[in-house]
């Protein structure tokens, strides 16, 4: 209970003083216009203390209290007596001299395990770098303005990383130090000094532009804190090898190790995929859809008529050509690749199929909710789910996962001559039905029901014929005995990969069908309308009306799926984790830096990660708001 | 006034959430949470007392310090109900002693994670490491703390050389032995075995005779599996090791465990063909998930007690995945001794976890004394029982001065055999460095288990992983 109130004492004083310090700053630069001393002196005194405070909440500096305390008084002092006078000089004096206190306190107190060493070439160099930088800088915007301040500003801050950044810390004097911190202090507190008294004009711009910033600067905040920081360390460390507490820099060597370590793409048994049954498959499909496109081309005066049925045609021969290729090169890459293709494919192509067909059907909302399902449950809970609908047991036990279980009692009546004559009978009379339903549809001169009815019944003519012939399903015949022979799905490489993307789709599809359901309730009436007048058929209505609609919907759902599947890593991480040739980047990651300790390495792999989705995220934004523009 | 109740209200719920989240202590990401509560005052106690450096040289004892108050926390692999909560018992009673407060937490994937903490600057108060390569991997790089003189006088005291040695990393002693097992193991249904008319083998020779025999009778002899989540492959490794340090011999297995002998040598070859020739052979083994590299490694604890299988060579520890209320010794589940080449030849196959410190201050100490002691030994055996309601607890100590009443006889003839053998190696793989003995020799043994890859192309790859 103690530790409830604890947590509930420090939640409300964090947002208590957030509220203050908001709060405070926008009455600070209220105060700006009209009381300019006072609110020169609070920004003096808060500048200091963020400068000071920044140094105390990282352990730098010993007495924080006492150090941080003065400081803020030196600051406030300085605000105050830089507001009494406009003299130019005296300015000039004042910041200086409050620079070289500060740096004084900031130099005494650091602790020793910081106090940096003295390299000389390094802070020559560092210094004359900078200065020449800014004052290019300078010149180029306004040749004939002062040099004062670009001089003291950008000197300053080569000073600051020629004598504190770059050399060994831990080595240095207490003098040094101090001198260190003077110099970078006077410089800093000079350049402080080099403002003008503003007039009443500039005090109210100060009040009214820096309102944006208070806004801003928590976001801004934030953001570098969890994400640009983090992201800088990971680029750096992906540059560095060796253990966490000792590591070197060793340039691009991890991105080399990566690229060439053989398991991250192998192209060992490429030539397989000439003589895969998939590939053949896939080619004859191909050609078909080819010829059917021609074919309906020809009688709309098109070179390629695309409609359903060649679209379907092509598109499924182009995915039997592409798994054929996976499966031939492995390695995570390939793997990857894999993971990206299939689901974005599956998933887009289910996803629109559903919405197109539940659209303004009855029952439309309770099909969809129950397809959006899956979306609620997490990856790694899906995972799990999955492993034990593809569990497999010993041919002499029950089979307890769900897709075994049907595999395997397909096998068993595939060898009962009684579930044979069954299973025959009863297939032959849904054919039979199907024929009559064809036969029907054709005097109808409803061609697409004639034809549906046709594809529907060649797979069940195939099953009857699997039945009747060399038999179906998951069974062995060994010395006269059937047994189980279940399908190891997680283990039998390379499909296993492809059973994993199921779970993906599974949760995917959801998140597609909603999506381009409301895209395809956003097509205007009249426009369909318009072409049922003109006589368009249903097909017609969709591939010419309805997919060019929602076609950016299609592109943003689609680099939306590209950059959650580039990411996965729970699933593969809790079905085999990377295991029997299933390994993806995000895992390999995971194992390089947190298993393996190889921190250069993993964040070679999560930059890798990150510049691929960098471009299909951009992508996808500018999608999103040419789809705002345009709504 | 409404709007502001809204928002306290809301304040309130938030608050709930994170100390419900907070004070839960099973699972991983409860972990994580403890640990970063604990992780500030780690680093003000560590610059406030002494530099981290003199860490060696301190010599703190209870009866100094009033620790009241104070807090210690433990992280381990250990996360079941029975173990964990056995560690706790145990260490609540030290806790009610001294007026510490002492959390454990366990993760099963505690080596990812103490690598992410440790690395992060958020370690806990003490690990326990299974693995004495892990541990010295992270005292090299000063992550963890070499022991006080009187911690290292209460191990030297109460435990057998052969286990201090495995904490010690380069002429200094960080672990200390917290947990023993024995992995050269046999486990079998006894009334069923001898009702067969099967005999226990002294050698080698003799348990592949066996295995012959009982394929020949219609029965299936092995149940194995290799699954375990991110640590697939480690029974397999277990099985090299056993066989290495009985056809090669303590010396070759060590220099094999330091890379002087290659993965790709012939011999380290010819062993892992020996066993896969054994796996492969049809109907040699019952794998419960259809086949060897799918099933997880705890899942053989039925099958054996259902006579699917009649042999499970696995560690003491199997003890705790035997199903509820399985009868064990000589009227049940029994034990023998994996073999040895000839019928005197017993080499011991150990494991175990070893405890060690990342904070030096009194408390911590006074935790990682009482982990040597053999009082911790026996409460926590005591606990582990009660909580597995009598059967087997899983928990072995080799504490020399423990009082062995508290084990039951055939949990007593394993720390026999612990304490007696003649030659005592750790579990290889727990030895070498993390990219080899939790990375590659798993991933590549699976590998060659599951038919994906040849011996000869993993133990090459294996070589190319050595760091």
């Amino acid at each position: 209970m103690d530790r409830v109130i604890a947590t509930v004492i420090g939640i409300v004083v964090a947002v208590g003083v957030s509220a203050i310090v908001f709060v405070g700053a926008n009455k600070l630069f209220d105060l700006a216009p009209r009381r300019w001393s006072i609110f020169s002196t609070l920004i003096g005194g808060a500048s200091s203390l963020a400068i000071f405070g920044l140094l105390w909440g990282n352990r730098l500096i010993d007495q924080p209290v006492t150090v941080t305390a003065i400081a803020t008084v030196v600051g406030a002092l300085t605000g105050y007596a830089l507001s009494r006078t406009s003299d130019q000089n005296a300015h000039l004096a004042i910041g200086a001299v409050a620079g070289v206190l500060l740096g004084v306190l900031a130099g005494a107190s650091i602790k020793p395990q910081w106090r940096p060493g003295i390299d000389a070439i390094a802070l020559v160099l560092s210094v004359v770098l900078f200065l020449a930088v800014g004052v290019g800088i300078r010149s180029l915007r306004n040749t004939n303005s002062n040099m004062l301040r670009p001089v003291l500003l950008w000197g300053s801050i080569g000073w600051i990383i020629g004598a504190f950044l770059y050399p060994d810390l831990g080595t240095g004097t207490v003098a040094w130090t101090v001198i260190a911190s003077v110099f970078a202090g006077g410089l800093l507190g000079g350049w402080v000094g080099t403002f003008p008294l503003p007039d009443q004009m500039m005090k109210r711009d100060i009040a009214v532009g820096s309102r944006k910033f208070i806004f801003l600067i928590p976001a801004l905040a934030f953001i570098s804190m969890t994400l640009v920081i983090p992201l800088i360390r990971t680029i750096w460390l992906s540059l560095l090898t060796g253990l966490p507490k000792e590591l070197t820099w060793t340039g691009l060597s991890n991105y080399v190790d990566i690229v060439t370590d053989p398991t991250i793409i192998d192209f060992s048994d490429w030539t397989d995929v000439f003589t895969s049954r998939l590939f053949i498959g896939g080619i004859v499909v191909l050609i078909i859809g080819l010829v059917v496109a021609r074919i309906s081309g020809k009688r709309t005066g098109e070179r390629l008529g695309l409609n359903g049925g060649s679209l379907a045609a092509i598109s499924a021969g182009f995915i039997l050509v592409a798994f054929a290729v996976f499966a031939s090169v492995r390695g995570t890459i390939s793997n990857n690749l894999w993971w990206i293709f299939a689901v974005t494919i599956f998933s887009t192509g289910a996803g629109l199929a559903i919405a197109v067909m539940s659209d303004r059907s009855k029952g439309e909302n309770v099909a969809k909710s129950f397809i959006f399902m899956p979306m609620a449950i997490s990856f790694v809970g899906a995972g799990i789910i999955w492993r034990f609908m593809f569990v497999a047991r010993p041919p002499t036990k029950d089979q307890t996962g769900v897709l075994n279980a049907i595999w395997v009692k397909i096998g068993v009546w595939s060898n009962s001559t009684t579930a044979t004559t069954v299973i025959v009978i009863i297939l032959s009379l849904i054919i039979l039905g199907l024929i009559y339903i064809a036969f029907r549809g054709r005097q109808a001169g409803n061609i697409s029901v004639a034809a549906g009815s046709v594809v529907i019944a060649l797979p069940l003519v195939w099953i009857i014929y699997k039945f009747l012939g060399p038999g179906l399903g998951g069974y062995e015949v060994f010395e006269g005995e059937v047994f189980a022979k279940p399908i190891l799905f997680l283990t039998e490489s390379p499909f296993n990969n492809f059973w994993m993307m199921v779970v993906l789709i599974w949760i995917q599809t959801g998140f597609a069908m909603v999506i381009l359901s409301a895209a395809i309730k956003g097509v205007p009436a009249d426009l369909l309308e318009a072409a049922s007048i003109d006589g368009a058929t249903e097909s017609q209505k969709f591939w010419r009306i309805t997919v060019p609609q929602i076609g950016p919907t299609i592109g943003v759902v689609v680099t939306t799926l590209i950059v959650t599947v580039l990411k996965v890593f729970d699933i593969p991480k809790v079905m085999t984790n990377g295991n029997f040739d299933t390994q993806v980047l995000a895992n390999e990651m995971w194992q390089r830096a947190f298993t393996e300790l190889d921190f250069g390495l993993g964040s070679a792999l999560a930059a890798i990660i990150f510049f691929a989705v960098v471009p299909v995220m951009w992508r996808n934004i500018r999608q999103m708001q040419d789809q705002r523009a345009s709504t | 006034m409404k709007r502001l109740r809204n928002v306290v209200m809301l304040l309130l719920a938030f608050a709930l959430l994170a100390a419900a989240c907070s004070s839960s202590d099973d699972g991983g990401e409860a972990t994580d949470t403890t640990a970063t509560t604990a992780a500030p005052t780690t680093t003000a106690a560590t610059e406030t007392t002494t530099p981290p450096d003199t860490g060696g040289d301190t010599t703190t004892t209870a009866g100094e310090v009033d620790l009241t108050g104070r807090s210690v926390t433990v992280f381990g692999p250990e996360s079941s109900d029975e173990e964990a909560g056995a560690i706790q018992d145990a260490l609540n009673v030290l806790a009610a002693d001294t007026g510490l407060r002492i959390i454990y937490t366990g993760a099963r994937d505690f080596s990812d994670q103490i690598n992410a903490q440790a690395a992060g600057g958020n370690p806990p108060d003490i690990a326990i490491f299974p693995q004495p390569g892990k541990l010295a991997d992270f005292a090299r790089q000063e992550f963890i703390l070499p022991l006080p003189d009187d911690v290292t006088a209460t191990v030297n005291d109460q435990w057998p050389e052969a286990f201090v040695a495995f904490g010690n990393v380069d002429g200094a002693q960080y672990g200390v032995p917290n947990k023993a097992d024995i992995k050269s193991l046999v486990w079998y249904d006894k009334p069923s075995f001898d009702a067969a008319g099967y005999t226990v083998p002294t050698t080698l020779d003799e348990l592949w005779a066996l295995t012959a025999q009982i394929r020949d009778d219609g029965g299936t002899p092995w149940c194995i599996g290799i699954e375990s989540g991110p640590a697939t492959g480690w029974t397999f490794t277990d099985w090299v090791e056993d066989i290495m340090l009985r056809v090669e011999g303590p010396d070759f297995y060590d220099q094999w465990v330091s890379n002087e002998i290659k993965f790709s040598d012939d011999r380290v070859k010819a062993i892992w063909n020996t066993i896969l020739d054994e796996w492969n052979i049809p109907g040699n083994v019952f794998a419960a998930g259809g086949s060897i590299a799918a099933t997880p490694f705890g899942d053989n604890g039925q099958p054996l007690v259902d006579g699917d299988c009649v042999l499970h060579r696995q560690a003491s520890f199997y003890s705790a995945f035997l199903p509820e209320g399985t009868v064990t010794g000589p009227e049940g589940i029994d034990v023998f001794f994996f073999p040895g080449d000839t019928a005197d030849n017993k080499p011991v196959l150990g494991g175990g976890t070893l405890a060690a410190s990342f904070k030096d201050a009194p408390e911590v100490w006074v935790v990682m004394d009482f982990f040597a002691t053999a009082e911790y030994a026996e409460i926590r055996q005591a606990a582990q029982t009660e909580r597995k309601d009598g059967s087997l607890s899983g928990f072995l100590s080799a504490n020399t001065q423990q009082d062995l009443s508290v084990y039951q006889p055939i949990e007593q003839s394993f720390i026999t055999l612990l304490t007696e053998a003649s030659v005592l190696r750790f579990d290889g793989s727990d030895l070498m460095p993390a990219a080899v003995g939790a990375g590659s020799f798993w991933t590549e043994g699976t590998s060659a288990v599951n038919g994906d890859k040849s011996v000869d192309d993993a133990t090459a790859a294996i070589d190319a992983s050595w760091p």
